[in-house]
């Protein structure tokens, strides 16, 4: 995937993976490229008004942050990924995807809709994924290991076995639902694995299951005497 | 007879460990020459240590290996070295490493150690973004996103299905039953 990003090909997204990504709160630019017209009448709630006849000359309205996340739709998926070609010639944006169906198929999925009027131009102030602990305050948890915080290593048994934090656990992200019995209730789990992929997902299924939990979205590598590295992409 | 003397203390120390700690160590496991993930490809063998690189004292021409346990080897310029450029003393830590050893008055001398090569993919078995690309705008494959489905909201590459690689074993039934379909898989590199 980092290869097809950085080659500029076109990447897409259903629908439903947007329903998704909002309701875990991911970090999401939506731009709707129709008419401003056609687009107060009925829009993806939170979405920015950039009608793509203006796109060419819109460059300036775009984060300087390109890795921005942003997802574009029209009517249709043909028409957005036209948009995307523009901004792929204005080139280094690497999170840029267009929604599939566009907004003929958030309809017909019972999206929700919200009109009036909607911002112009993109205000991007990057922000950690909802559960993300910041790398310092891992670190502190790791070293002091107090008593109310559990951290919990969720990489396979295989790469634990080469090294694992002092006082750590660990259950490979997809047996965590079913071992929840040997995680404690009254501490706040906070998960690790290499590069916080599978501590997000483990995360996800903890947060579901009732615990309070954060997780760790860094690269992190442990040696065999629990000396570790933190680094973040 | 410095040499002499230091293997004379060192023996009585041992004795000396032995006694006090003889019983345990005699109900406890014997220490484990194979690292478990190497025993995904490796048979265990008794004259070879398989394990992760630690630390090494060129000084005392001795290294330590993890195998699951921790094994101090000893090493000198007769020691073989195969999979990386010598010496010996500059092999970086962390390195996966296969111990060809023999115990001499105690102690374990590495006789020759290989440095396990990057696993790499047959050639004709990796296709490029280009190769990729020209299966989206031909249909003519399956792509398969190998992420967990929170980066598959994310964006994919058009067409693609999500089986997250941790579950892949439950969703076979996704699979074409044309079986000489051509199936492309990626992910996002290490999670």
């Amino acid at each position: 995937m980092p290869a097809w990003r950085k080659a500029g090909k076109l990447t897409i997204e259903c629908v439903q993976c947007l329903v998704e990504r909002v309701k875990l709160d991911i970090p999401t630019i939506v731009v709707d490229l129709r008419s401003v017209y056609e687009a107060k009448k009925g829009h993806i709630p939170g979405a920015v008004s950039i009608p793509i006849t203006e796109l060419s000359a819109a460059y300036e309205k775009f984060p300087k942050d390109k890795k921005a996340p942003i997802v574009l739709y029209s009517y249709d998926t043909k028409s957005a990924i036209q948009a995307f070609e523009i901004i792929s010639v204005w080139g280094g944006f690497t999170h840029i995807t267009v929604l599939e169906g566009g907004f003929e198929e958030w309809k017909k999925i019972n999206g929700k809709i919200a009109t009036g009027d909607m911002p112009n131009r993109i205000i991007w102030e990057p922000r950690p994924r909802p559960g993300e602990i910041s790398i310092e305050e891992f670190k502190a948890i790791a070293e002091r290991k107090p008593a109310d915080k559990f951290i919990l290593d969720v990489r396979d048994t295989e790469e634990a076995e080469n090294g694992m934090l002092i006082g750590a656990k660990n259950i490979p992200t997809q047996d965590v639902p079913k071992r929840f019995v040997e995680i404690p209730k009254d501490k706040e789990i906070i998960v690790h694995c290499l590069t916080g992929v599978r501590a997000e997902l483990a995360f996800h299924a903890l947060k579901d299951a009732g615990y309070k939990t954060r997780f760790l979205n860094a690269i992190i590598k442990v040696d065999p005497t629990g000396r570790y590295e933190i680094t973040k992409e | 007879m410095k040499r002499f003397s230091s293997t004379m203390i060192s023996l009585v120390v041992a004795l000396g460990l032995f006694a006090l700690t003889g019983s345990l160590a005699m109900a406890q496991a014997p220490k484990p020459k194979i690292l478990k993930p190497c025993s995904q490809c490796h048979a265990p063998d008794e004259k070879i240590l398989r394990g992760m690189l630690g630390g090494i004292s060129q000084k005392a021409e001795t290294f330590s290996v993890n195998t699951g346990a921790i094994w101090t080897v000893k090493f000198d310029d007769s020691t073989k070295l195969a999979g990386w450029p010598p010496p010996v003393g500059k092999l970086p830590k962390d390195k996966e490493i296969a111990i060809k050893f023999v115990e001499r008055n105690g102690e374990i001398y590495a006789e020759s150690i290989s440095v396990k090569q990057p696993a790499r993919l047959p050639e004709d078995k990796v296709v490029n973004t280009d190769f990729v690309a020209e299966r989206v705008e031909k249909g003519d494959a399956l792509i398969i996103d190998s992420r967990p489905a929170v980066r598959f909201y994310e964006g994919a590459i058009p067409g693609a299905i999500n089986i997250y690689d941790a579950d892949f074993d439950k969703h076979i039934d996704k699979l074409p039953k044309d079986k000489n379909k051509l199936l492309v898989f990626y992910c996002a590199g290490p999670t």
